[in-house]
């Protein structure tokens, strides 16, 4: 079999080739099949014959066109073509054949290859939110839930899918259809009941929350649902109902949800790091308008750990201008660290900065004033769609309300708050608030409403607007 | 001009020379004996080797002498390669240069001991 599929790629040679020494290639590979027996010396022979292949082969088409190699030196005429023969012998009909296997061949490999890219690409954006995001959960309204836990307590964004992938994504994850049996529903509503016992900031309101799961699970109210999203909304709805906290969710996925925590190797670091140098940091564009208007497209708050330096290049190049617009519109979210970060550059003294989720290290004040900044007293204006979701809406929720922004454009999508993610089995698992968090300016924030801009437009036009506004601001500063 | 596909001197084909300086050889054996006096470096591709042989003989480095001896019965008549005369100046000249090049290394503290 070998000897024959050798006696193939030897049709690949220039034929002048083959007649002097594919006899003799032939018989030499024969030999070392004779002598290179066992699976570990085939492959060595043929990774070798190949690697011979490709190197032999480029070389012999070249020396098989010395008529071509000496072309140049041949008198010519101008404007007249002048055509060689390189072989002397048409191709036959198996060199056509063999010619036409090899492309298919290539091209085969080819597609593969870009389909392995593809893949690269698509895990790759499991990263882009940033390690904070890794430890988050963000389960989406009437979705399966979205882990790309990394720890067995997450921060949870209730109401849509902002930063995590789909645990379907996960190869470990396999995707069963469950039907909830008497145990299953019995197994989730004792955990549910533990956890918010354990877990929920509010002890009173916990133990209501428990007695109303378990009161509904006496009088048989959850026998009929054999659904695992249903019966997860059901209890959704119930906990808030009468815990009035739009944290608490319940969340049911079709694939199965990682036992543990996954650990995060060097390689996924590394991944993640090239992915964001890829992505510039989510810094899509940093550029001056006229009028000396700084512009900056952010479509994501990268990882500070990491993204630090291409933030602190971003803002200093903006620094000799006379506003700033920071669109937001297609901002998704990401590290609370790098929204206190580029916060930090809008004041000349440490501001406190609200956020809705705790997170580990809260820094609860700007790191005001940056050394060398000169945008502490300049005209902020923020571009805002639907779309503008998560740390994006905190930036804008919170320089509005500290009225340091002018908002343009339109509501934000609305996802706030913060919860911890508790695995229950493999299906089942809910976010619970587990600190009670302030906010300062309102009862309530944006979670399901949204930040409303000051200047309502639609999303496409909302930099021309906010254009306006900075110049006709600008000229006024100066008539001034 | 053509360029000279010898010049320099590409290594698979100095094995070759140094591989056919005491005995004539068929292609196999030679490329035995390359493996063997490379340590195992370098083993030579049925492409490379015959592209190599190809251009020793044209430059007349090689020359072909019939051998029978090693046939086995059913085995065709192989081909056996001699080093020529040219072919000895070619190895020794570049065996040389090669020599040159370890003593600027031995210069450069880059090599140390009596290597040559």
């Amino acid at each position: 079999m070998s000897e024959k599929i050798y006696a193939f790629l030897l049709r690949l040679y220039p034929s002048g080739f083959r007649k002097a020494y594919g006899g003799e290639a032939m018989q030499l590979v024969r030999d070392r099949l004779r002598d290179e027996k066992g699976l570990s010396c085939r492959l060595r022979l043929w990774r070798d014959l190949l690697v011979d292949l490709a190197m032999s082969l480029p070389r012999e088409y070249r020396n098989a066109q010395p008529v071509l190699a000496s072309s140049s030196t041949q008198r010519r005429l101008d404007g007249v073509p002048s055509f060689h023969v390189l072989e002397d012998q048409p191709p036959s009909v198996g060199t056509i054949l063999a010619a036409v296997l090899f492309v298919l061949l290539a091209l085969g490999t080819l597609s593969m290859m870009l389909k392995h890219v593809g893949d690269h690409r698509r895990s790759s954006d499991s990263v882009m939110q940033g390690r904070a995001a890794q430890t988050r959960w963000a389960p989406s309204p009437g979705s399966a839930a979205r882990l790309s836990g990394n720890a067995s307590h997450a921060t949870v964004a209730v109401s849509q899918p902002a930063v995590a992938p789909s645990s379907a994504d996960s190869p470990r994850a396999a995707s069963t259809d469950l039907m909830l049996d008497n145990a299953e529903r019995q197994r989730v509503i004792e955990a549910a009941v533990d956890n918010l016992k354990k877990h929920y900031f509010d002890s009173g309101g916990a133990e209501k929350m428990a007695n109303a799961l378990l009161f509904h699970e006496r009088n048989g109210d959850y026998n009929s649902i054999n659904d695992g999203k249903a019966f997860a909304e059901l209890l959704t709805r119930q906990m808030r109902k009468v815990g009035q906290d739009v944290d608490l969710a319940m969340e049911y996925s079709p694939a199965r949800l990682p036992d543990h925590p996954q650990a995060q190797t060097p390689e996924d670091l590394a991944r993640y790091r090239n992915f964001l140098e890829q992505n510039n940091c989510f810094y899509k564009k940093v550029e001056i308008l006229p009028h000396a208007i700084g512009y900056v497209k952010l479509d994501g708050f990268a990882d500070a750990s990491i993204c630090r330096s291409t933030a602190v290049a971003a803002m200093a190049s903006l620094n000799g201008t006379k506003a700033v617009i920071f669109d937001l519109r297609d901002n998704r979210g990401g590290d609370p660290a790098m929204v206190s970060l580029m916060a930090a550059y809008l004041f000349d003294h440490p501001e406190y900065w609200y956020s809705p989720r705790p997170g580990p290290t809260p820094q609860s004040w700007t790191q005001s004033p940056v050394p060398g900044n000169h945008l502490a007293d300049k005209p902020v204006y923020l571009l805002t769609s639907a779309s503008t979701w998560s740390a994006g809406e905190q930036f804008s929720y919170d320089l509005k309300m500290m009225k340091r922004a002018t908002l343009i454009g339109e509501t934000t999508g609305g996802g706030a708050h913060a919860g911890v993610w508790h695995r229950i089995d493999d299906h089942f698992g809910m976010g619970i608030p587990e600190v009670r968090v302030v906010n300062p300016y309102a009862k309530n924030d944006w979670e399901g409403t949204g930040v409303e801009p000051d200047v309502k437009v639609k999303a496409a036009d909302a930099l021309i607007a906010a254009e306006k506004l900075a110049e006709s601001k600008l000229q006024r500063g100066k008539t001034d | 001009m053509p360029k000279r596909k010898l010049d320099p001197l590409p290594s698979a084909a100095f094995q070759i020379l140094l591989s056919l300086a005491d005995q004539d050889l068929h292609g196999y054996a030679i490329m035995r004996q390359v493996l063997e006096q490379t340590d195992g470096r370098m083993r030579l591709g049925p492409g490379t080797l015959y592209s190599s042989i190809q251009s020793l003989l044209e430059e007349s480095f090689i020359k072909e002498v019939d051998s029978r001896e090693d046939a086995t019965p059913g085995d065709q008549r192989r081909r056996c390669y001699r080093l020529t005369s040219a072919g000895l100046k070619l190895a020794r000249s570049e065996a040389e240069r090669l020599a040159g090049l370890l003593r600027v290394a031995r210069a450069k503290k880059i090599l140390r001991g009596d290597y040559v």
